[in-house]
């Protein structure tokens, strides 16, 4: 009688011990990745700060004013006619 | 034996827990508190703003606080040499900053991610940087007077200064939360702990009546005016008469919105909505518009104009000295008559010119949604004298805001409403969108007369004394000023106020432009400034905004 007493508290006991062992394991893997999702968060907010300044950046005037440049739509580009043989000779 | 063994190995083993425990929990608290139980504040994102497009004029962006923990530096000279090199910032001033007594000291604020990344990668010991986010104008200073800009109170914290980021700060700043959490010695949650999150409220998005089109065209040129007709400084304000949204607002100088604190405070002042002026001969059409409301003329009645009118001890005549004989109240426009004006005045009574003043928001706020607009001043009625209630018919002796007197100008060209301006159409939050709507005060006169005045203005236009390079096919009503500028109460002659308002297309206007010149020194008169200036900005909203030619 005795002997199935300490055989049971002692299957129970190990039985508890492995289950602590599972939720404390478990519970740091899911800390760890409670702590990557936020730092990944982080991240992608970030990011997404800089694409929105990116974005704005390509949509901004400043910048269709340097492609103008660029590609030489400036108002100093002046229109030579057919009609104007003069020109037509250069 | 065995378990007795055992036994005493589990007590031994638990009164080392609770021992432990106890010191933890209770000698140590809650001065360790913070080693186990973060709590961390959740800044919310300030709001951005768009104009009516949606396109940005203000984003959030990434940025750094660069500090330094002096107990950790390992290499004093290198890490001042480094940091020096790095932020472009002389040896000394890094060096006068780090209080070696200190255990943390800021360094540097407002740095880009690149320069965080550059540093990070000298690898210098008791160096960190702390996560933070600034203001980003896409569009530079464009419209730097209407945006406001971001400072720091007493207390460190964000606040929004004049313009909009003043008149909405509540809104644009909205709420912090906060996360409460037990952490292991790794800074890992632990669950059957304390885990409290409270979400920010991320401040509101604001959408403009702002075409920043319309205000890129309006502040090109004016600039290009300022230089042409050397004047000190201008404004040119664009609405939609028939609602008073703003479409652009410029006012020139103004300042570099990322570095505001290099200007002094003179230059924040938008003149548009703060500054007090004599309106001069733009003020004629609505003194006329009270007196046909009022039916106390017709566009086609006529006065006689002979000479000067002598008011009390005051001479008034006209700009020119010169006098037409019989003209119409029409003509009167047209030529900018000072004394035919006195006439209409006369005409209208005293009594009516002050309630019409009143009724055209004069001495009022107008309650447009940007910090620092003053009221103007309309002295108490039993303060005018008979010279005044003469001569605040060609809009000289009182004192108005330039948004005053578009917002008055709409009125008569609109049906007769006088609207609110407005330059904030949309609120956005997580949850809602709240539209603002137009908004009438009131009527100040009927629609008839409205339009009789809008027929005014365009024959004001076409029949002008100075000749203007218009738009051609196009009808376009407008009127000229050219205020004196009072000097410790005297006039003097060689500063004056040019302006000039306008609409178009004038049978169903499209926007409504006013255009003002300080100190003009090529020309004093309106008509040779601040009108050409008008008929360049009227061309270029012409075509951006596809108008066909009704003539």
């Amino acid at each position: 009688m005795k002997n199935i007493f300490l055989k049971t508290t002692g299957l129970i006991m190990t039985g508890l011990v492995i289950a602590n062992l599972f939720v404390f394991i478990s519970g740091i893997v899911i800390s760890d990745e409670i702590n990557n999702f936020e730092q990944k968060t982080d991240n992608l907010h970030k990011i997404n700060l800089t694409l929105e300044k990116e974005a704005a950046n390509l949509g901004s005037i400043k910048f269709a004013l340097s492609q103008a440049k660029e590609f030489g739509f400036t108002n100093s580009t002046a229109p030579q006619y057919i009609d104007q043989l003069k020109f037509a000779y250069r | 034996m065995k378990i007795k063994f055992i036994f005493l190995l589990f007590i031994v083993f638990y009164l080392t827990i609770v021992v432990r425990l106890f010191f933890l929990q209770v000698i140590y608290s809650p001065a360790n508190k913070s080693e186990y139980l973060k709590t961390n504040k959740l800044n919310p994102i300030r709001g951005r703003i768009y104009d009516q497009e949606n396109q940005a004029l203000v984003l959030n962006q990434n940025s750094y606080q660069l500090y330094v923990e002096p107990k950790k530096i390992e290499d004093k000279d290198k890490l001042l040499r480094l940091l020096s090199e790095s932020l472009k910032v002389e040896e000394a001033s890094i060096s006068a900053k780090l209080d070696m007594s200190k255990y943390w000291v800021a360094i540097a604020g407002g740095l880009p991610q690149e320069q965080k990344d550059k540093i990070d990668k000298l690898n210098l010991k008791g160096i960190g940087f702390d996560y933070q986010t600034k203001r980003f104008y896409p569009e530079a200073s464009l419209s730097a007077h209407i945006l406001g800009f971001l400072g720091k109170d007493n207390q460190g914290e964000d606040v929004g200064h004049l313009g909009l980021e003043g008149f909405y700060d509540r809104d644009l700043r909205g709420l912090p939360g906060f996360v409460e959490t037990e952490r292991d010695i790794l800074g890992r949650p632990i669950l059957i702990g304390v885990q409290q999150r409270v979400e920010a409220e991320d401040g509101r998005d604001l959408i403009l009546t702002i075409d920043k089109n319309v205000q890129e065209i309006s502040k090109n040129r004016l600039l290009e005016g300022l230089e042409k007709y050397k004047a000190k400084k201008g404004c040119v304000i664009t609405a939609d008469p028939k609602t008073m949204a703003i479409l652009s607002l410029v006012c020139l100088p103004d300042y570099d919105i990322e570095k505001y604190y290099l200007f002094n405070e003179n230059f924040y002042k938008n003149l548009a909505i703060a500054d007090l002026y004599e309106p001069g001969s733009v003020f004629k059409p609505l003194i006329v518009a009270a007196a046909l409301d009022e039916k106390k003329i017709k566009p086609n009645d006529t006065y006689n104009e002979t000479g000067q009118i002598a008011v009390g001890e005051y001479n008034i005549k006209t700009w020119n000295d010169k006098y037409e004989g019989k003209i119409s109240m029409t003509r009167i426009l047209e030529k900018s008559s000072n004394v035919g004006m006195v006439y209409i005045g006369e005409k209208l009574g005293n009594k009516k010119i002050y309630n019409y003043l009143e009724k055209f928001g004069f001495g009022q706020n107008t309650g447009i949604d940007l910090e620092g607009e003053a009221s103007g001043y309309l002295k108490p009625k039993a303060n005018w004298y008979p010279i005044d209630y003469a001569t605040v018919t060609f809009g000289q002796g009182i004192a108005i805001t330039p948004i005053q007197m578009i917002r008055a100008f709409a009125s008569i060209i609109n049906g007769g409403y006088l609207m609110k301006p407005y330059i904030v159409q949309k609120i956005i939050s997580k949850n809602k969108i709240t539209e603002i709507k137009p908004q009438v005060e009131r009527r100040v006169v009927s629609q008839m007369t409205s339009e009789i005045i809008r027929k005014m203005l365009i024959s004001t236009v076409e029949n002008a004394e100075a000749k203007w390079d218009r738009p051609k096919g196009f009808l376009i009503g407008g009127k000229t000023g050219t205020a004196q500028v009072p000097i410790k109460g005297i006039y003097d002659a060689s500063k004056t106020i040019a302006s000039f308002i306008g609409f178009a297309p004038a049978n169903n206007p499209r926007f409504l432009t006013f255009v003002i010149l300080y100190e003009p020194q090529s020309s004093q008169w309106g008509s040779e400034t601040a009108a050409p200036l008008f008929f360049e900005i009227t061309k270029d909203l012409i075509v951006y905004y596809g108008i066909s030619p009704s003539q």
